[in-house]
Parts: C-alpha cells; sequence; structure tokens
C-alpha cells in the first residue's frame, strides 16, 4: 500500500507542485494520474520512489516511511521495490540493450547464470530479444520505451511507477504498450501511471483514473 | 615568524578547517535545537538536509585531520634542520612552551575524531537514526577542541625563533635527570617488558572471552605502555644507542621512517580496541574491531621486538 499524507511539495522560487495531498494506492491496482503538464502527477511519482523528499507531510510506501529515511536507505528500498519508467526513458545511448536492462543489478553482484536468467525473462516478456546486443542509439522510439520497462522490471518490483510512457509514442506503439501493461497488471503489480494521454482514461482494466490539478487532487 | 612551505600548508588547511568547522558548528546547533525524527514538517526535513550536510563536512574533515597528523610530526622533524641545536622534532618541541601541549592534545584529538567517525558510520546504518543527536552533541565539544588545536598551532609555530638555541633530543629525554619522564625513562627493562607483554597477553585474554569493557581499558593502558617501552627500551635497539631515548629520531629517513608505520600501527590497533567500550556494535561489527585491533597491536609487538632479537643475533649481547 501506498500512501501520501498531507504531502506537499514547495520548489525553489517559491513554485508549489503538490499542496497537501492526502491519496493512497492498494496492493495490485492500475492507477491512472492524469492532468495538463506541471500540475503535480511527476512529483507524486518522484515522491513514492524516493527521488525527492516532500516539502512537509509523509510519504509511506508498503508501510515504510520513504520520505523520512536517508537516501542511501532509499535507494535499497527503490532497487528492491520499485520499477521507474521515465517520460524520455533515461537509457545510456552508448550500452547495447541488454547492458541497459541490466544496469539496476549492478549492485546486488549476482552470477552470471542469475544475470542470464534474469536478462532473457525480461527480454522475452517484452519482446525485445533480437535486439539485445543493438545499442540503444540505433533503436526506434518504441523499441526504446520497451528497453525501459525491461530495464525497470529487471528486479521484479511489486510497484511500477511510469512518468508519461506514451508521449513520444505514435498511436500504434501507444496500443503496445497497453498490452504491456495489461501483462504487468496480471501479475499482480502495482501500477501507477502519470499522462494526459486520453487512450488510457477508459481502459476497461484500469482501477482509478485520479485527476491532479494545481498540485491538489480533483477527483 | 618562521614560515617553511609546510608551516605555510598547515596554515592553509587550519584556514579551510576553520571555515568549514564553523559551518557545522551552526548546522549541528540548529539540528539539536528543533530535531524531531517523527515530525513531518517543513523545519524537519530542511533539518534531514541539513544533517547530511553536517556531517558530510565533519566526517571528510577528520578523515582529513587522521593522516594530516603524521605531516605535524613531519613537519616538526623537518624543522629541527633550521632550529640550532635541534636534531630532530624534539627539538622543536622542546622549543617553546606551546609544542607539547599542543602534541597532546592532537594525540587525544586523534582519537575523539576517529571515535566521531565511527559513531557517524552507525548512524548511517541506522534508518531512525538513533545517533544523530549524540554524534553532533560530541561534534561541539570537539569543534572546542579543533578550534583550540588551530590556536594553539598559529601560537607554536609563530613563536618559533631560528635564532634561538634550543636543546636537542639526547638532553632532553636524558635518564640522569630528576624529572618524572627521566624517571620513567630509567624504568628496569624487566619490569618494563613484563608490563608490556603482559597487557598483551590480558588484550588476548579479554579478545577472547569478548569482555569489552576490560579490553578497552587495556587498550588504554597498551597505548601508554607501548610509548613508554618504545621510547625507554625498544628505541635504543632501534638507534642502536643504550643511551638515546628520543621518540622522534625514528621517524627520520636514517631509520628507514620506522616510527610512522609504529605509531599509526600503534593507533589503529589502540583505537579499534578503545572503542568497542564505547559504543553498542552489531556482533559483526564488534568482531571486525577486535580482529582489527588485535591484528594491528601484535604487527606493532612482532615488530619492535624483532628490533632487539635482532640486534642480538648480530651483535651477541643485548643492550
Amino acid at each position: 500500500m501506498i500512501k501520501l499524507i498531507n504531502t506537499s511539495k514547495i520548489y525553489d522560487k517559491n513554485v508549489v507542485a503538490l499542496d497537501a495531498v492526502n491519496i493512497e494506492f492498494k496492493e495490485g491496482e492500475l492507477i491512472v494520474l492524469k492532468g495538463v503538464s506541471g500540475s503535480g502527477k511527476s512529483t507524486i511519482l518522484s515522491l513514492i520512489a524516493g527521488l525527492i523528499k516532500p516539502t512537509t507531510g509523509e510519504v509511506l510506501v508498503n508501510e515504510k516511511k520513504i520520505s523520512k529515511i536517508a537516501d542511501h536507505f532509499v535507494s535499497s528500498f527503490r532497487q528492491e521495490n520499485i520499477g521507474f519508467v521515465f517520460q524520455k526513458y533515461n537509457l545510456i545511448n552508448t550500452l547495447s540493450v541488454a547492458e541497459n536492462i541490466l544496469l539496476p543489478l549492478v549492485p546486488l553482484n549476482l552470477t552470471k547464470v542469475e544475470l542470464k536468467s534474469r536478462l532473457e525473462n525480461v527480454l522475452k516478456l517484452f519482446d525485445i530479444e533480437d535486439k539485445k546486443d543493438t545499442l540503444v542509439k540505433n533503436l526506434s522510439g518504441g523499441e526504446q520505451q520497451r528497453t525501459a520497462i525491461a530495464r525497470a522490471n529487471i528486479n521484479s518490483p511489486k510497484i511500477i511507477l511510469a512518468d508519461e510512457p506514451t508521449a513520444n509514442l505514435d498511436e500504434k506503439l501507444s496500443l503496445e504498450f497497453i498490452d504491456i501493461l495489461k501483462e504487468l497488471k496480471s501479475q499482480k503489480r502495482t501500477i501507477i501511471l502519470a499522462t494526459h494521454d486520453p487512450l488510457f482514461f477508459e481502459l476497461d482494466f484500469v482501477d482509478k483514473v485520479i485527476q491532479v490539478k494545481n498540485g491538489q487532487i480533483i477527483s | 615568524m618562521t614560515l617553511t612551505p609546510e608551516i605555510l600548508t598547515i596554515y592553509i588547511l587550519d584556514l579551510l578547517f576553520l571555515f568549514f568547522a564553523i559551518i557545522a558548528f551552526i548546522l549541528s546547533l540548529q539540528i539539536l535545537k528543533s530535531w524531531n525524527f517523527e515530525a513531518t514538517t517543513k523545519l524537519q526535513y530542511s533539518l534531514q538536509m541539513k544533517s547530511y550536510l553536517g556531517s558530510t563536512i565533519i566526517k571528510y574533515m577528520f578523515y582529513i585531520k587522521l593522516p594530516l597528523f603524521l605531516f605535524f610530526i613531519f613537519t616538526l622533524d623537518k624543522l629541527s634542520f633550521i632550529l640550532p641545536g635541534a636534531m630532530c622534532g624534539a627539538g622543536v618541541v622542546n622549543s617553546n612552551e606551546y609544542a607539547t601541549v599542543l602534541l597532546f592534545l592532537k594525540l587525544i584529538n586523534l582519537y575523539l575524531f576517529a571515535y566521531w567517525i565511527v559513531l557517524d558510520k552507525l548512524d548511517m546504518q541506522d534508518e531512525q537514526q538513533r545517533y544523530l543527536k549524540q554524534k553532533f552533541t560530541i561534534f561541539i565539544a570537539l569543534f572546542t577542541l579543533l578550534v583550540l588545536e588551530i590556536v594553539l598551532e598559529y601560537i607554536m609555530f609563530s613563536s618559533i625563533d631560528v635564532k634561538d638555541v634550543v636543546d636537542c633530543c639526547g638532553t632532553i629525554f636524558s635518564t640522569n635527570d630528576n624529572t618524572y619522564l627521566s624517571k620513567a625513562l630509567s624504568l628496569s627493562p624487566r619490569i618494563l617488558l613484563s608490563l608490556f607483554y603482559m597487557n598483551f597477553s590480558l588484550l588476548v585474554l579479554s579478545a577472547i572471552f569478548r569482555m569489552r569493557y576490560i579490553f578497552s581499558l587495556l587498550n588504554l593502558l597498551f597505548i601508554f605502555i607501548s610509548l613508554l617501552s618504545l621510547v625507554a627500551f625498544f628505541g635504543t635497539y632501534i638507534y642502536e644507542l643504550p643511551t638515546h631515548h628520543c621518540p622522534f629520531c625514528f621517524l627520520q629517513q636514517e631509520y628507514s621512517y620506522i616510527g610512522y608505520f609504529l605509531y599509526g600501527v600503534l593507533f589503529i590497533g589502540t583505537f579499534n580496541g578503545l572503542v568497542v567500550g564505547f559504543v553498542e556494535f552489531s556482533k559483526k561489527e564488534i568482531s571486525r574491531h577486535y580482529r582489527v585491533s588485535m591484528f594491528f597491536n601484535l604487527m606493532y609487538i612482532i615488530v619492535v621486538t624483532l628490533y632487539p632479537i635482532l640486534f642480538f643475533i648480530r651483535n651477541g649481547v643485548w643492550l
């Protein structure tokens, strides 16, 4: 379970990104956060991932007070529990697909056999086996997105956060992403999606669509 | 005022330390005044960020201060070349009334700074940051000692006059005077060595039976007994001179800089031993400290013991 309790985030120059937000996400739910750019959706995701600290209030992820603990504890918690798909994917262009996907496992010192088995699983799941050795800079937008999703899933996290994952994709590729979401949802993962793409608002397997406006939860 | 490149380096570093220490001091006061881990207020989140900044500043400041002690000793030794009468750092230390106090203060600070680093490590390993208040409170006290050290350092170096003739170590550490020092130095080797090896044997026993407070206390004792036996007995075999009792000369090239090694090993060994009595470590951590302490103390014992043995093998007599 994920909880934001009376959480506010004020960036420099007094930009209020979130204003005393109270929100709860249950385990296994797929939730869509909708709203225009700058409404506070990405801030909610970053707070849940522990990438930033709130200005006031508290963020709890699986009973862990993620906003209270030091950054190095948050990093290890994130490594075990959270997969994050960034809007611009944040892949390393000069590395291959496989190397990018394996990056989150580097600090774990796993055996080669374990690494290979995990890599093969996600490559297969997200249908990018044939691109394994291709450099990321030579991939199409859809392939880059699937690589980013595969990387977010390499640790089999219970929570997946995706920030505008279809912003750079055409409709066909966005529909492919919806299939991926369905698959992840069937695996009982908690998925929180921040998007303003209307394609996601009417999906039958979405549990909740939450409107975020001016740093507040509207519905 | 005497200004050598080494003294200038120390002054510049002192200024930097002072600058960062003042920042850390202000942060520490703010943290101690309002810290409440459970609070979810703007102030608490800002204090959390300040505590990382403060801890990082203090930690790196102390990390640098530890090896700088050796640089200080090196500077004293180097100054002996320009002070008439001085043969090593001992002459420099004896050249004015502040140097001895400074040297002892630096030694105490060395152990206290290292203790703070251990405390900080523990705090960083604890999600609830239970050691946070303790470590910043201790820093407030250490700040005072650090400032005192910097002030004394400035006064000490600025009162060195290269025109004054100073005593050499042979006179300072003579066994013919009626001072406490000369009485200590003229202790019978039999008593001294018995104390030294008995102290170490007790260290081994207390480590085996995990008697942490006794182990810690014995390490404190080991510092004094080791230094005394080094200067009064083992040193004479390093110098191969029965009347020479100087704690500085073996820092020189002539003696392969063995003093740096011996003092370094003794510090690591005794510090790791002392700290087990002061900090509640996990089982794994405490074992690591016992092991490190015993390893370095043993290394110290082996090296100092080898000097008289090798001398006897080479010459067939004891000094």
